[in-house]
């Protein structure tokens, strides 16, 4: 189809998100995306929803840390932040989210906000409350693996 | 502005972990509300100061235990951790032994609500800082405990979490539980802090994101952004309350002419 006259394109911002997790949890790009609409749609209702659009327009994960752009029309960014912050888990996977910034171009909001680069990963064992347990650190974060579950800690909590 | 968060071994997060991410999220400073997370500053100086003096031991000795100290968090991430406890019992009777106990060597004292009797304790002791979820579990909240929290500096929280974290019928509830609570905190002026009650870092979020869901479920941002202040506030007005010059609200001990004529 032709398209639109400039006009009357929609105008949209870009808001770049950094998503965190457990270290070994999947989060992939289609669940990321079905969280966010859910998610809206949950706090926005399904009017709301298709006001914010909420298009995932980049999503990498790896290691428990990823980022995202995701398309927003233009006078609703701050319901796609709400609905953005209510998004806890992915598909069972609890979730950290961060909004970096906004901008008005695809381009400026990757160069500004994206390809931060994250420490590799790496697997070793800790000592954490008395025993050595399994855990895998980036950087300063550290994710022990203990009975009960994980717990988050930092290497300044395990040296 | 501040956060108040639950850590290890209450949450899935330690202190330190917190403090991290809190700082990257923005925030001053964080109120741990695990007894057991953070070491009391004030009151048992002279434990504080064993562990000062034991310092270089004490680091490599804690056996991989998180990290309690709040001057090495604050050295560390430039954010201020607040050593906080919440008090989460049955009834009034047991709450006010454990105000009393917890009063005079933590910063913060939280009284965990949810009940119509502990609500109406915490809300008449002006011992406690602040009444926390009281909406959650069946609890309730009305214009007499309003009055009284106003009244007595009771500050009552506004939890946020089931706002992020929870689903379906369960949160409906909880953002009409909300919902009540701020017409009636509202409209008798009582003093309020906001939450997300993170228990581990991931369900922490920036000033920005509490405002934006705040202002989707019917607040004012700035009444959310108060809310978010109001921590630090506290935490302030308590450091001074507590600390060596104070006497009473008003009258503290300053300097003086050494030979008065």
């Amino acid at each position: 189809m032709k398209h639109l006259p400039k006009h009357l394109r929609p105008r949209w911002r870009y808001i770049a998100v950094g998503v965190e997790s457990w270290s070994d949890a999947e989060v992939g790009r289609r669940a990321f995306q079905r969280a966010l609409w859910y998610s809206a749609g949950n706090l926005l209702g399904d009017a709301g929803s298709a006001d914010a659009d909420l298009t995932l327009l980049s999503f990498s994960h790896a290691d428990g840390t990823g980022e995202a752009v995701v398309r927003v029309r233009h006078g609703h960014v701050d319901d796609a932040r709400a609905a953005i912050a209510c998004v806890s888990e992915v598909d069972g996977e609890p979730v950290g989210i961060l909004v970096r910034g906004i901008s008005g171009t695809v381009r400026a909001c990757e160069e500004r906000y994206m390809g931060r680069a994250t420490p590799s990963s790496t697997q070793r064992d800790v000592a954490f409350e008395g025993a050595e347990r399994p855990a895998v650190a980036r950087g300063d974060a550290c994710d022990v693996r203990v009975e009960s579950g994980r717990v988050g800690a930092t290497t300044f909590d395990t040296e | 502005m501040y956060e108040a968060v639950h850590a290890h071994p209450d949450g899935e997060t330690t202190v330190a972990r917190h403090a991290a991410t809190a700082a990257r999220h923005g925030y001053d400073g964080i109120v741990v509300r695990t007894r057991d997370a953070l070491e009391p500053t004030g009151g048992g100086e002279s434990v504080a100061a064993d562990g000062d003096g034991g310092g270089g031991s004490a680091a490599t000795d804690r056996d991989g235990s998180p990290v309690t100290d709040p001057d090495a968090l604050r050295e560390e991430y430039g954010i201020d951790a607040v050593d906080a406890v919440e008090i989460d019992a049955d009834d009034p009777t047991s709450a006010s032994g454990a105000v009393g106990n917890y009063r005079s060597d933590r910063t913060v004292v939280c009284v965990v609500g949810g009940d119509d009797a502990v609500n109406r304790f915490a809300v008449e002791q002006s011992r406690v800082d602040v009444l926390v979820r009281p909406m959650a579990d069946g609890g309730d909240f009305n214009h007499v405990l309003a009055k009284a929290a106003r009244d007595n500096g009771v500050r009552v929280e506004f939890d946020f979490g089931p706002a992020l974290r929870a689903t379906g019928g369960k949160r409906v509830r909880a953002l009409a539980d909300l919902r009540k609570l701020r017409e009636i905190v509202d409209h008798y002026d009582a003093p309020y802090v906001v939450s997300a009650n993170a228990r581990s870092h991931l369900q922490l979020r920036a000033p920005r994101e509490l405002i934006a869901v705040g202002e989707a479920i019917g607040f004012d941002a700035e009444t959310v952004r108060e809310g978010l202040r109001a921590w630090g506030d506290l935490v302030e007005r308590n450091r001074e309350r507590r600390s060596e010059g104070f006497i009473e609200p008003g009258v503290r001990r300053g300097r003086y002419e050494e030979d008065g004529c």
